[in-house]
């Protein structure tokens, strides 16, 4: 039996209802949030923020106290930081407006280039911020075409942290510099039957980069030329770098696991006493003196390279494409506070961002203001990291170019390959350059 | 007579209007989420598109198809997608059919044992990642402690660090799930095999294993076919666990395709690169179905 439309009956059939429901639906597929959200709340400026969600707390606290003065509001969106650069660079591909976000140092360029990102010249105070600056971290953030690309959202150094007291049973009376003085030192901790494998570090693949600009710049190695060149290659020490790296790691004085090994778990084990050295983040010296361990309170830091350098790290704080002048003031208004100081001149988010992770800010009065000075953790030698950030550290300005997150895929792949043995360290330098200049062709795997 | 025949036209006309108004809604959707993004993804793939995908770019023709076949990069990560996805479609399959059987007997707690089942399959792929990670991981893992404790190995085992061991554990990991959703597809055929039939077998004299063989899995081949299409299908699309668990290494050991594609796509954004190598994930992914499919209609006409 046919079912057939009731006609004048007054009531509606199931095929009516199926029928409307038919059409409901397909209206919902259009994307009714596709026009752009409204930017003003009350008269009030609306920006647009976006962070990852690294001490959410602390950032919710930050921006409060931003609105407290009365600028503007902020709508603000925190996302993991896994897969933070894949969201991020979705969302302004989608056409989503940010105006102030996290960024990565490495995708600064990149995002200015594809107009992700707003120059900051010209803005109100932008040069006093930038004179503010220590020279060293001043290279990540202005551009080679003079172009001011980001502000500081943290910055960091690599230190070597060591477990002075084992270093002590073992007859090392201060910390190692060099690399090969830590293969020496690591070798007799390993005789003494101090500890086993006694070296830390993060060489998941996703790290590998940073060590590898790290360890070539501890032995006085220059990574790149400034049009971005692998100059590391044509210097025979690098040779020597990756010898000792696989060195390292072939006999076993750093640990099988440290290719999947995260930081939590290397500071625990410094703290446990189960490492010796463990090169990282300056800041991770929280991390280990906060795993309550038998071995905690040993757990020194120390510059590495001797007279050379280490390698500065730190992420940015980008501002989007703003049409609006009063939206831009406000965004920029927004980053001076988040990544400088605020309106009393003090570094107000900094200090929190020291009393929360010991993280660092690269302004020479960072380090000597009496309120950071108060929220550090006394095992901090705050002048060594000042002078570390001054004259010890280098923030590789290739880093930032658009082609590097190429290369910086490529090393991970590279430098396991080395320490598994399926390359030889002559091979692995080799092949790091032709991946470096794959990447600035811009047309390879 | 000629009037009922013209009423009848009429009305299967009307209804089948009525059909394709039904499924209007669920044809658009698709479209809109698959058809249009497959399409873009080809063209992508012969342009050098901006990453901000504000225009299509240059067009480069198969250039990006030749960067990335004469790479020993990808054929590599198609050699490890095909190792995994092999060991993936057959031990989810085999293990599947095992738990499934088993839970079909009877036994004391067979509804608590069922309900578990289904535990793995409701966890999602990443978490079941970041589980095993630690799961195997060479100082604190459960594993290592159970192989010691069973005597197998005479001291713990950085089986992530360790290219001959990393791929079989994302494979391992990536079964326990896959492996309790096959599990579930199987019991419930395995339900609705009428006991007779094995009762007259056995009273005919047929052992256990011929029973399984000339009853239970003939009577199974058209859920194992699901089951079989389901888990290539995961084969070539699984990403999560593997990157939880070695985000492709040590080295490239562990890089499928899925991978390397998030890397160029997500990573780098080389978009048309990217796009490249989707379509050939597609090609390769859609060859491994066509190959399982064959396979299974052979041995059908056998």
């Amino acid at each position: 039996m046919y079912r057939t439309k009731q006609s004048g009956s007054g009531k509606s059939s199931r095929r009516d209802v199926l029928q409307a429901s038919g059409a409901l639906a397909l209206l919902g597929a259009f994307p009714f949030g596709a026009a752009n959200p409204a930017r003003a709340d009350n008269g009030q400026t609306i920006v647009e923020m976006l962070a990852w969600d690294f001490q959410p707390n602390t950032i919710n606290e930050l921006v409060a106290g931003w609105e407290a003065r009365g600028l503007g509001k902020v709508d603000l969106a925190i996302i993991p930081n896994l897969g933070y650069s894949a969201a991020l660079q979705t969302r302004l591909r989608g056409g989503a407006q940010i105006d102030v976000y996290y960024n990565f140092g490495y995708n600064s360029q990149k995002f200015i280039r594809e107009g992700w990102a707003a120059s900051l010249n010209g803005l109100p105070d932008v040069d006093a911020l930038m004179a503010d600056m220590y020279e060293s971290a001043r290279e990540r953030h202005v551009n080679a075409a003079g172009d001011i690309i980001s502000v500081p959202y943290f910055s960091a150094v690599y230190m070597l942290q060591y477990n002075e007291r084992m270093l002590s049973r073992a007859g090392i009376e201060s910390p190692p510099q060099t690399l090969w003085q830590i293969y020496e030192a690591s070798k007799a901790l390993r005789s003494a039957g101090i500890v086993e494998a006694p070296y830390r570090a993060y060489w998941v693949k996703e790290f590998c980069e940073e060590y590898l600009i790290t360890y070539l710049l501890n032995e006085g190695i220059t990574p790149f030329d400034a049009e971005g060149a692998p100059v590391f290659a044509d210097d025979p020490k690098t040779r020597d770098v990756f010898e000792w790296w696989q060195a390292m790691y072939r006999e076993e004085l750093a640990p099988k696991s440290l290719l999947n090994d995260d930081p939590s778990k290397m500071s625990t084990e410094m703290a446990q006493g189960d490492a010796a050295f463990f090169v990282f983040h300056h800041y991770f010296l929280t991390k280990v003196r906060d795993s309550a361990g038998p071995e905690t309170g040993h757990v020194r830091q120390s510059p590495i390279g001797g007279d050379n350098h280490t390698l500065q790290i730190g992420e940015v704080l980008q501002m989007g494409e703003i049409e609006s002048d009063r939206t831009r003031a406000a965004a920029w208004d927004l980053m001076k506070y988040y990544g400088w100081r605020d309106e009393n001149r003090k570094f107000a988010v900094f200090t929190q961002w020291a009393r929360a992770a010991g993280l660092a800010a690269p302004y020479p009065d960072f380090f000597t203001d009496p309120d950071v000075v108060a929220v550090f953790p006394d095992y901090y030698d705050l002048p060594l990291i000042a002078e570390t950030f001054k004259t010890g550290s280098k923030v590789v300005p290739a880093r930032t170019l658009p082609w590097y997150p190429t290369f910086q895929l490529r090393v991970g792949d590279l430098v396991h390959a080395m320490l598994l043995g399926q390359s030889t360290p002559a091979q692995a330098v080799g092949d790091l350059a032709d991946a470096a200049v794959a990447a600035l062709r811009n047309r390879t795997l | 007579m000629c009037m009922d025949v013209g009423r009848l036209a009429l009305a299967r006309k009307s209804d089948r209007w009525f059909g394709l108004q039904l499924t209007a809604p669920a044809g658009v959707i698709l479209g809109v989420l698959l058809v249009v993004p497959t399409a873009m993804t080809i063209v992508y793939s012969f342009h050098d598109v901006p990453a901000n995908v504000g225009s299509l770019g240059e067009f480069v023709g198969l250039e990006h198809y030749a960067i990335i076949l004469s790479s020993e990069i990808f054929w590599h990560s198609v050699w490890v997608t095909l190792v995994f996805a092999t060991g993936f479609v057959v031990l989810s399959t085999v293990f599947g059919l095992g738990m499934a059987l088993l839970l079909n007997e009877s036994f004391v707690g067979q509804g608590v044992a069922r309900a578990l089942l289904i535990i793995p399959w409701a966890t999602p792929w990443l978490v079941i990642g970041i589980l095993w990670r630690w799961f195997v991981d060479g100082s604190v893992g459960g594993l290592n402690a159970l192989l010691m404790h069973a005597r197998l190995i005479e001291d713990y085992h950085d089986f992530l660090a360790d290219p001959g061991w990393a791929l079989t554990m994302t494979i391992l990991a990536a079964v326990w799930r896959q492996a309790s959703f096959a599990g579930i597809l199987i019991l419930s055929g395995l339900q609705t095999l009428p006991k007779e039939l094995g009762e007259a077998a056995a009273i005919d004299g047929a052992g256990s294993w011929h029973r399984f063989v000339y009853i239970t899995l003939p009577w199974l081949r058209s859920i194992l076919i699901t089951v079989i299409v389901f888990n290539v299908i995961y084969a070539f699309l699984q990403f999560d666990v593997i990157f939880a668990m070695t985000q492709g290494g040590p080295g490239d050991a562990t890089q499928v395709l899925s991978i390397l594609i998030y890397r160029q796509l997500f990573g780098v954004t080389n978009i048309g690169l990217g796009s490249a190598l989707s379509v050939l994930l597609s090609l390769v992914a859609l060859a491994g179905g066509l190959i399982v499919v064959k396979l299974v209609q052979k041995r059908e006409g056998m």
